[in-house]
């Protein structure tokens, strides 16, 4: 395989009590760099354990995870933790610090670093431009709207001009015009920054939208993975019929109630 | 004045006299020099008993069963004693540390070792009930453990800190009135050589409304700096 990122045969079992439950059934994976890759799945299909295992959120049991040359699940505790410094992560529940401004919030990963103050104003003001914030400066994350939080979270997740993006159901909290402003944003910072996002999401619209290609995770297993177009025209797995399937309906009935008027 | 050879009203009136407040307030600033001394103590060890506490648990962010179980253990211990036995258990050590095993610094003692591990599971608590998410963000940015302690959990946690805080030190006025019985003197002593052995209605019922105004002052301040706080990051 020759990916920027590739996955060897991870596996991963959560143990509780006696009950096993195997989550990852030995995963193998290759995403190019600059790619918007897609991982979709149903709830409990193991995408969310996936991701994490990229940066070691969540330790695998066994197989590898690789970045370029960096083999990231060999790395010891101070090496990962430089690593991670230039993984960019964005979650489902924005996970921003209460406790601190927006500014604060972006300013966190560039105070880790030991980057200079005035670099770091500098910095911040450009990432909030990109974000289409700047005028949120000094709000604190209480105040602001879901899709305006997950816009600080990615500002946050750039601070340190990270190669990878990894989004974990970033857009599944929000409603559909936040969702798609989301997603416009990620494309948009794909395309003139050229991180590589790794992006998990039970949403075919949202992997439709921004998506190059898309893996589908089937119980612990990818059943099917290519250009996304592909596998929206004709999809192979089970779980991509059944997604396809549902979603078409859904869309039908939307577009039944949206012109239905009297 | 006692209740059984003047009147109720007669009584009440008394215990606001002069003759009255002359006695009391020495025993206010007592009263008040221990229960400063002591939340400052009670603060300082409590955070840091809780936080490393909150580390070490199963959960925490930096794991150490052995420890966690040994510490918890001894806080449980510290914690299961009542108050009063607590002063009594600590006389001894008073008297080694101090020479003396009465007065006001004497019951700090007690004070302490009473109210430090009642503090910490509170702090520990305000630790725990930060939603994991936040913590797991600031690990996948990067950051050693130190740095998630005190950049971000500290902060997080610190309405749910000042709010325990009025709690443990509501706790340690309540224990400064006790420990008045045991010769560390202030209000509480007033209250049982006067109040109780002498019958002096009038010093009771002062000493009850100086109690009561501590708890009040503390109370209203605790909730209104966490609210002050919660209020100015949007949370409420």
């Amino acid at each position: 395989m020759s990916g920027y990122i590739r996955i060897e045969g991870l596996h991963k079992t959560f143990r509780i009590k006696k009950e096993k439950n195997e989550v990852l059934k030995g995963i193998d994976l290759s995403i190019e760099k600059g790619d918007i890759f897609g991982i979709v799945g149903f709830s409990g299909a193991g995408k969310s354990t996936l991701v994490r295992c990229i940066n070691r959120l969540e330790e695998p049991d066994s197989g590898k995870v690789w970045i370029g040359d960096t083999e990231i699940t060999a790395l010891k505790k101070t090496q990962l933790n430089e690593r991670r410094k230039k993984i960019g992560m964005i979650f489902q529940q924005f996970n921003l610090f209460d406790s601190k401004t927006v500014f604060q919030n972006i300013a966190y990963p560039l105070k880790l670093v030991k980057t200079p103050k005035k670099q770091i104003e500098q910095k911040v003001d450009k990432l909030l431009e990109l974000v289409g914030l700047s005028d949120k400066k000094n709000a604190y994350p209480g105040s602001l709207s879901g899709g305006q939080k997950q816009r600080v979270g990615i500002a946050r997740a750039l601070a340190n001009d990270p190669d990878i993006l990894l989004s974990d159901e970033a857009t599944s909290a929000l409603d559909p015009v936040s969702t798609l402003s989301i997603l416009d944003l990620l494309a948009k910072i794909n395309a003139e920054l050229g991180v590589t996002i790794i992006m998990i999401t039970h949403e075919l619209e949202a992997a439709k939208r921004i998506c190059s290609k898309v893996a589908v995770l089937e119980d612990g297993s990818i059943t099917e993975c290519g250009n996304t177009r592909d596998i929206f025209l004709d999809p192979q797995s089970s779980t991509g019929r059944i997604f396809l399937e549902v979603y078409k309906e859904f869309r039908d009935e939307s577009q039944f109630t949206g012109g239905g008027g009297i | 004045m006692s209740f059984s050879r003047y009147s109720f009203w007669e009584v009440v009136k008394h215990a606001f006299s002069k003759e009255v407040w002359d006695t009391i307030w020495p025993a206010v600033w007592d009263t008040l020099y221990m229960v400063a001394l002591s939340a400052v103590i009670t603060l300082v060890l409590g955070v840091l008993l809780g936080i490393g506490l909150s580390v070490i648990s199963k959960e925490g962010v930096k794991p150490m069963p052995i420890l966690s179980g040994t510490s918890g253990t001894i806080v449980n211990c510290l914690r299961s004693l009542p108050q009063m036995i607590m002063i009594i258990v600590t006389l001894p050590l008073a008297r080694m540390i101090l020479g003396q095993s009465y007065g006001v610094n004497a019951c700090i003692i007690a004070l302490a070792a009473s109210c430090i591990p009642m503090y910490a599971r509170l702090v520990q608590g305000a630790f725990v009930e930060i939603p994991k998410g936040k913590i797991e963000a600031a690990k996948a940015m990067g950051s050693s453990s130190a740095t998630i302690v005190f950049r971000v959990m500290l902060p997080e946690a610190i309405p749910s800190i000042i709010r325990g805080f009025t709690v443990a030190l509501i706790g340690i006025i309540s224990m400064t009135a006790l420990a008045g019985s045991f010769g560390a003197g202030g209000i509480g002593d007033i209250a049982v050589r006067f109040g109780f052995n002498r019958f002096y209605h009038d010093m009771l019922i002062a000493s009850v409304l100086v109690l009561i105004i501590m708890v009040e002052i503390v109370q209203i301040a605790g909730d209104l700096i966490s609210n002050l706080i919660l209020r100015r990051r949007h949370l409420i």
